[in-house]
């Protein structure tokens, strides 16, 4: 080992002042980096979206580039419905995802028969322990997440972004 | 027109499972020794076609293109196929069912399917938040949906909402299959037993799952062999066991796409079952032994239901009357399953089948009598994708 030149510990050579997209936990949202960006752009006005086929009226969740019923490739921005019923959910008090605030409660939310999107999971957010009850209702909220540099030719852009969580309606 | 081929399992061996003081591709060379250890005759220059199954190599070992890694240490030629498979829980079983079709067809003689996974980090959080990588990333996972038991936390609630199942009943499953493993050499849990009272009075993991309702995240390595029938009889004196039927399921990834009326339905499940039912010409009666993918308790009940060993919503009373006992009506993860040996996802599917494989050779630690056919059953990721594979010492006609 003597001739091994002790060296300074660095750690992460990609950690020395940079951010790693590919190591968290929200999408890339920025139209560089995603043809649904619009999604993402509705979310900064409030708005829940998807996509609906022109072709065969199918209305999918997540939104898509092609509709997976008909693969047409004609397809339209649509508002979903903000406001759903929690039909069972889980708090997590230990063991979340490093990054997430504990109590971590994850949803299972129904929203009702006319809706296009009748379940899905969410996250459950401005909620204490113990306060959620099955049958509740909740609604939609944006919120920011951390933003991540993208590489424009020799500068750095900076993206944006945010994501969407439930509350509890009061 | 060339004859179809018949495909077998000829036996195989898995590595210790647990938190292991091992590099992925240790584990790998374990596996394989193991495998040959149990079938003596078996060389490496044997084996024609290699598949190799993981999920977390790629990001927990920096083991993007795993396959010829696993060639190179294993000193293997493979020359029909050498591909690395990612189906996370169900891999192993997976790379049987492409074997299978490789094997039946010519293309290739004599298959090692392997699988393994490096679970455990240097840093315990790093583990959870992998799992953040390995569901619908930019929906589900940014939801929080990293670590399964909240997930499968909801899905019992619905189920002792919808049937009346109750925890007790769930208590029998990890008690079974605690008490099977007790014996296994390899499992995660090896000599541990456990009692109804003190499955019910474990701590809660996630409301309604203590910790014996789950199964612990491994570290781990299997490798099965599946051949030709003639090659198989030139590699081992032992009744051949055969790959009767097989079926693989997905309709969705993200929670948006559940195909349930509520979470305690697993159609797609029910789905996967009856086309391998199909394929192997059998019902669900005619299955003597099974190991079914209880990642929960809950799972295993859910399975029962769905796989077609009991009513719809009766699941409960199933586990709970004994019939998944070894003097059972279907002694059911006779290994310990994946909540006494572990569950190092891509090598599960094949350690499930080295067991019905044993069960039906007549060589098995808690021995099924007269066992003649035998169900290998995986769900993967958020309960998105099922994978069965039915195995019976005659072949389909
Ligand atoms: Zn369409």
């Amino acid at each position: 080992m003597s001739d091994i030149k002790e060296v300074k510990i660095v750690g992460t050579p990609a950690l020395e002042g940079t951010y790693i997209s590919e190591m968290d936990m929200w999408p890339f949202e920025c139209q560089e980096f995603n043809r649904i960006y619009p999604f993402y752009e509705n979310l900064r006005e409030g708005k829940f979206t998807t996509t609906k086929c022109q072709k065969c009226g199918h209305i999918a969740y997540p939104p898509g580039v092609i509709c997976p019923k008909c693969w047409s490739e004609e397809l339209e921005w649509v508002e979903l419905p903000q406001r759903a019923k929690v039909v069972t959910f889980t708090e997590t008090q230990a063991g979340a995802p490093i990054g997430f605030e504990l109590p971590l409660i994850m949803a299972w939310l129904d929203f009702g028969k006319d809706s296009p999107l009748k379940q899905l999971l969410a996250r459950i957010v401005n909620c204490a322990e113990g306060e959620l009850k099955e049958g509740d209702e909740v609604k939609f909220i944006v919120f920011n997440v951390p933003s991540h540099p993208i590489d424009v030719k020799k500068e750095t852009k900076i993206c944006d972004r945010v994501y969407y969580a439930f509350e509890p309606v009061k | 027109m060339v004859q179809k081929k018949n495909a077998v399992i000829v036996g195989g061996g898995t590595s210790k499972f647990g938190v292991r003081q091992a590099h992925l591709l240790d584990m790998f060379q374990e596996a394989a020794k193991a495998c040959s250890d149990d079938i003596p005759a078996l060389k490496p220059a044997d084996i024609d076609g290699l598949i190799v199954c993981t999920t977390m190599a790629g990001r927990h070992s920096s083991a993007l293109n795993t396959a010829p890694l696993v060639v190179h240490r294993l000193g293997l030629k493979p020359t029909s196929i050498c591909i690395r498979l990612d189906t996370l829980c169900a891999g192993s079983n997976s790379g049987i069912i492409v074997a299978k079709g490789l094997v039946e067809s010519g293309i290739a003689e004599v298959i090692l399917v392997t699988g393994a996974e490096k679970v455990y980090m240097p840093q315990r959080w790093e583990t959870n938040y992998t799992q953040l990588m390995v569901n619908d990333h930019d929906w589900d996972s940014a939801m929080g949906l990293g670590v399964p038991p909240p997930f499968f936390a909801m899905i019992a609630k619905m189920h002792m909402k919808r049937y009346r199942t109750t925890k007790e009943q769930m208590a029998h499953v990890s008690v079974a299959n605690y008490n099977y493993g007790t014996t296994n050499p390899k499992g995660h849990f090896s000599g541990r037993t456990l009692t109804l009272q003190e499955a019910l009075e474990a701590r809660i993991i996630a409301d309604p799952f203590g910790l014996y309702d789950c199964c612990p995240l491994s570290d781990g390595a299997s490798a099965v062999i599946i051949a030709s029938e003639e090659r198989a009889k030139e590699l081992s004196d032992r009744p051949l066991v055969y790959i009767r039927g097989t079926g693989q399921h997905a309709t969705h990834s993200m929670s948006a796409g559940w195909p349930g009326e509520t979470l305690a339905e697993w159609p797609h499940l029910k789905k996967a079952g009856e086309v391998a039912y199909k394929n192997a010409q059998l019902t669900p009666k005619d299955i003597d032994v099974a190991q079914v993918h209880d990642c929960f308790s809950i799972s295993e009940i859910i399975e029962m239901e769905e796989l077609g060993f009991c009513k719809k919503g009766e699941g409960g009373d199933y586990v709970a009357s004994g019939a998944i006992n070894l003097d059972g009506e279907l002694p059911v993860n006779t290994d310990g399953g994946l909540i006494s040996v572990g569950h190092p996802f891509g090598a599960s599917g094949a350690r499930q089948s080295i067991e019905i494989c044993k069960q039906l050779q007549g060589r098995a630690i808690n021995q099924v009598k007269n066992a003649e056919f035998g169900l290998a059953h995986n769900l993967s990721g958020t309960c998105a994708q099922h994978t069965v594979v039915i195995y019976g010492k005659e072949p389909v006609e």
